[in-house]
């Protein structure tokens, strides 16, 4: 029992120290980042569907705008309020792709990319579970998440944070980036990544410095899909 | 897949002159685009990539990308031109005042679209520094030039060609139109009129019942809805006819139809037609009940840049017929003046740029000095049109820069003595107080004696020392843009309109064009007070160049521009104008015109102040 716990830490210390190391290995300037946003029916991760992928890759304060894509998802399962806020109806949803094919599409991004979410837990969740759902292999991914950046600040700066000060919407005009159309999934990814840009700078970090320079903020993190 | 972002695309839709190109061109160009935010860390990878086109969206940049000086510049501008125009590299040097995003654009996507003549003009136009004009030509006359869409007022009154004749006839009844378009699935096929139902059905006792194919007119002569009234004037009087069906000319959907009537109702509309009917106006309430109408008409018929052009120029020569009138009302009543007189009018009147909110500004000039009963009737006369003029629109004076304060009815002697105080003495507070007055014309009354007055007055006006103050107080307002080449807005005037975003372009910009055009005119002698005639009538001699000269009058049409159609869009007697509201080539044109504006402006103080300012 001792034995286990005893491993259990020392794995858990070797992994985070492993993880440490991946990082510092890892220029900002020579890391492609990648942002993800996924449009769902649902803010319940059990239940919710993927309604549509949008993303958009980056490198050294440079976005490719020839990178960006967005795929629609054929859905199935109830809309709930989301073609409200997303403006995906039954009739567009039911033109769209597979999940298959959509995962497909993004698949590549995956391999050597950080990929960088607003708010990562509710994206990665759903990706996880359309990984499974179609009985993909198993993936590693870092990820960086704008959100926690975003509040890494803000706690230095407030000892309670104001409601809804963390939204990207919100995270942008703090740092002057202009208004943008919000819940497209393709605008958010490519609000995201303009933000982490954003965010580096505020931070004072260059591009000569390494990933690792950002494990304190509690942003970074890799996570198991499939 | 390469898909576009909404804020990519409405960016580019905002941005002159991208927002010009098809979608599938810009399509073409987002696909060799990077979107870079750029820091002072990576500016220095920026200015050593193959030339490109920038074009800021967010954030201040100082930038160097030509031989040209260092540029201050913020969203919405661009750099990196001058490489691919010229074809030959210019060295980049970029410094980030305040970090932000900048679209680049790859010299050879770019190179292409400068093939295009606008786009091409466009660049030229920002290389060279100079204010796009090339909407200042067509200054056509405008009643004659309005397009059709804008002179049908009637949607279409139409009938399928199945419909029975006496349907029809019921149809054109209940509508009150003397003609019905005839279609077949949504297209003209035919017309009918009065007169075929009186030939083609009454007379020859026609069943009724039959469809109105039967009588119509097939095939009828037509025009399309993006040409203008005048071209339709010509089709109808060469095939002699009253009703001309316009169709749109792109769906060939018919729009509706012009007849004789309409033509002659707009040509009622005819400015001569408005002055013509106050010249004969035969009493006070005649002329009140016609002047009041001056603004629905501006507002029915300015429509395009060159009715603005001249909007202002009818609006102070019916303000100078009204004048004449009223003065004419008063001696009818208390007989004729008991000397030589000239009314005078100063700034926008004078000027001939008045716009609705202007209020009046005039004076009285005499022979002599008046005795005590000449004195009231001239006061009479004054108070009598003064009011008069208010009661026709045109505002009472807040400054009490009217002829009904006695102290703006001087005698020539005592005009010419107030001349060489000026002069003498041009403190801060007198140019501030008789600037107004350096903007003068006779409206009515004895021009002769104000000739006399503008020959000896214009030798004392000519003196440096004169010169070298107004140029001074010129230079104490300036045009509303920061360093960094943004706009300046007006601090809100009340909360009720939403104001965030508006500058006052008289005070701001126009005011500014009128004291240069003044002063370079002073210096050289020209006694006429409108700001267009004075930069024309500059000689060889004058110290403002021919180029600079025809570029402050291209300036000053396109602010008039747009505050005339602030004014009437808006229904608002001010000159606040919203930039917001501005297409995107305007906000670039607003901008290039206050940079020129500044220019100029600082070179004539050198020129007249010798630099002290």
């Amino acid at each position: 029992m001792i034995k286990q716990l005893i491993h259990a830490c020392t794995s858990a210390i070797f992994k985070r120290n492993k993880f440490r190391y991946y990082l510092r290995d890892r220029h900002i300037r020579d890391t492609t980042f990648a942002a993800l946003d996924l449009e769902l029916t649902s803010l319940e991760a059990a239940s919710s569907h993927i309604t549509s992928i949008g993303y958009v890759a980056g490198r050294a304060g440079h976005i490719s705008l020839a990178s960006s894509g967005y795929h629609i998802i054929k859905t199935n399962g109830d809309l709930g309020q989301s073609p409200v806020i997303h403006g995906l109806t039954q009739d567009i949803l039911s033109e769209g792709e597979d999940i298959a094919e959509g995962l497909a599409a993004v698949s590549s991004l995956f391999k050597d990319n950080i990929l960088l979410f607003h708010n990562a837990r509710l994206d990665l969740m759903a990706l996880n579970s359309a990984f499974k759902q179609c009985q993909l292999p198993q993936i590693e991914i870092t990820y960086i998440d704008t959100l926690q950046l975003a509040l890494y600040q803000l706690n230095k700066q407030h000892q309670v944070l104001p409601n809804n000060s963390a939204t990207l919407t919100v995270c942008r005009q703090r740092l002057d980036l202009p208004a943008f159309p919000a819940h497209n999934a393709l605008d958010d990814a490519l609000a995201t990544l303009q933000l982490f840009f954003a965010q580096l700078n505020e931070l004072g970090i260059t591009q000569e410095d390494t990933l690792e320079t950002l494990l304190h903020t509690k942003a970074v993190g890799s996570y198991q899909l499939g | 897949m390469t898909a576009m972002a909404k804020q990519v695309e409405d960016f580019l839709n905002t941005s002159a002159p991208l927002d010009t190109l098809d979608s599938e061109q810009k399509l073409q160009l987002v696909k060799h685009a990077d979107l870079i935010y750029v820091t002072a860390d990576i500016v220095a990878e920026l200015q050593q990539g193959a030339p490109a086109l920038f074009l800021i969206q967010s954030g201040q940049f100082s930038v160097q990308d030509s031989d040209a000086p260092l540029r201050h510049l913020s969203e919405g501008d661009y750099f990196g031109y001058a490489s691919i125009m010229e074809k030959r590299p210019f060295s980049l040097n970029i410094s980030v005042d305040s970090p932000g995003l900048v679209y680049r654009f790859d010299a050879a996507v770019i190179e292409p679209l400068f093939e295009d003549t606008a786009i091409r003009h466009f660049f030229d136009g920002l290389r060279n520094n100079a204010l796009q004009n090339h909407a200042i030509s067509d200054t056509n006359s405008m009643w004659l030039y309005k397009g059709l869409s804008d002179v049908i007022e009637k949607s279409p009154v139409s009938v399928e060609e199945i419909t029975s004749i006496s349907a029809a006839a019921q149809l054109m009844t209940e509508q009150k139109v003397s003609s019905l378009l005839v279609t077949k699935e949504d297209k003209l096929i035919g017309i009918v009129t009065d007169r075929d139902l009186r030939s083609r059905v009454v007379a020859t006792s026609l069943d009724t019942s039959l469809s109105v194919d039967h009588i119509m007119t097939p095939n009828p002569a037509q025009i399309m809805g993006n040409r203008t009234l005048f071209d339709a004037l010509a089709l109808m009087t060469e095939r002699n006819i009253h009703h001309l069906p316009v169709i749109d000319h792109q769906s060939l959907v018919p729009l509706g139809m012009v007849t004789a009537s309409d033509i002659i109702r707009h040509q009622r509309g005819n400015v001569l037609f408005i002055i013509g009917e106050l010249s004969k106006a035969e009493n006070l309430y005649e002329l009140t009940r016609l002047s009041w109408q001056l603004p629905h008409y501006f507002s029915a018929h300015a429509k395009k840049a060159g009715d603005y052009d001249i909007a202002g120029k009818i609006l102070s020569q019916a303000t100078d017929i009204m004048t004449r009138k009223l003065i004419g009302f008063f001696q009818q009543d208390n007989g004729k003046a008991p000397m030589m007189f000239s009314w005078l009018v100063y700034g926008s009147q004078a000027r001939e740029d008045q716009t609705m909110g202007s209020d009046q500004d005039n004076g009285l000039l005499l022979a002599n000095r008046p005795t005590e009963s000449q004195a009231d009737y001239f006061a009479a006369m004054a108070e009598y049109v003064c009011n008069g003029l208010a009661k026709c629109g045109i505002k009472l004076c807040d400054g009490n820069i009217m002829a009904s304060n006695p102290t703006l009815r001087l005698s020539l002697d005592e005009a010419v003595e107030e001349a060489k105080q000026w002069v003498n003495a041009p403190t801060k507070d007198a140019i501030m107080h008789f600037n107004i007055f350096l903007d003068v014309r006779c409206a009515a009354g004895d021009v002769s004696l104000f000739k006399q007055l503008q020959k000896r007055r214009a030798p004392l006006m000519q003196q440096n020392m004169f010169l070298a103050a107004l140029a001074r107080h010129s230079n104490e307002i300036s045009v509303p843009l920061s360093m960094f080449q943004k706009f300046i807005y007006e601090k809100a005037k009340n909360d009720k309109r939403k104001e965030k975003d508006v500058i006052d372009l008289k005070t701001r910009a126009v005011a500014l064009i009128n004291n240069i055009a003044r002063i370079y005119a002073l210096a050289d002698g020209i006694s006429l007070p409108n700001t267009l005639a004075r930069l024309d009538a500059l000689s060889s001699n004058s110290q403002l160049s021919k180029r600079d000269a025809a570029n402050l009058r291209d300036i000053w049409l396109f602010l008039n521009r747009l505050r005339w159609r602030h004014q009437l869009e808006n229904k608002v007697t001010d000159n606040r104008v919203s930039v917001s509201m501005l297409s995107s080539i305007e906000k670039h044109q607003l901008k290039a015109a206050f940079k020129a504006i500044d220019r100029t402006n600082q070179a004539m103080v050198m020129k007249f102040s010798g630099g002290i300012s």
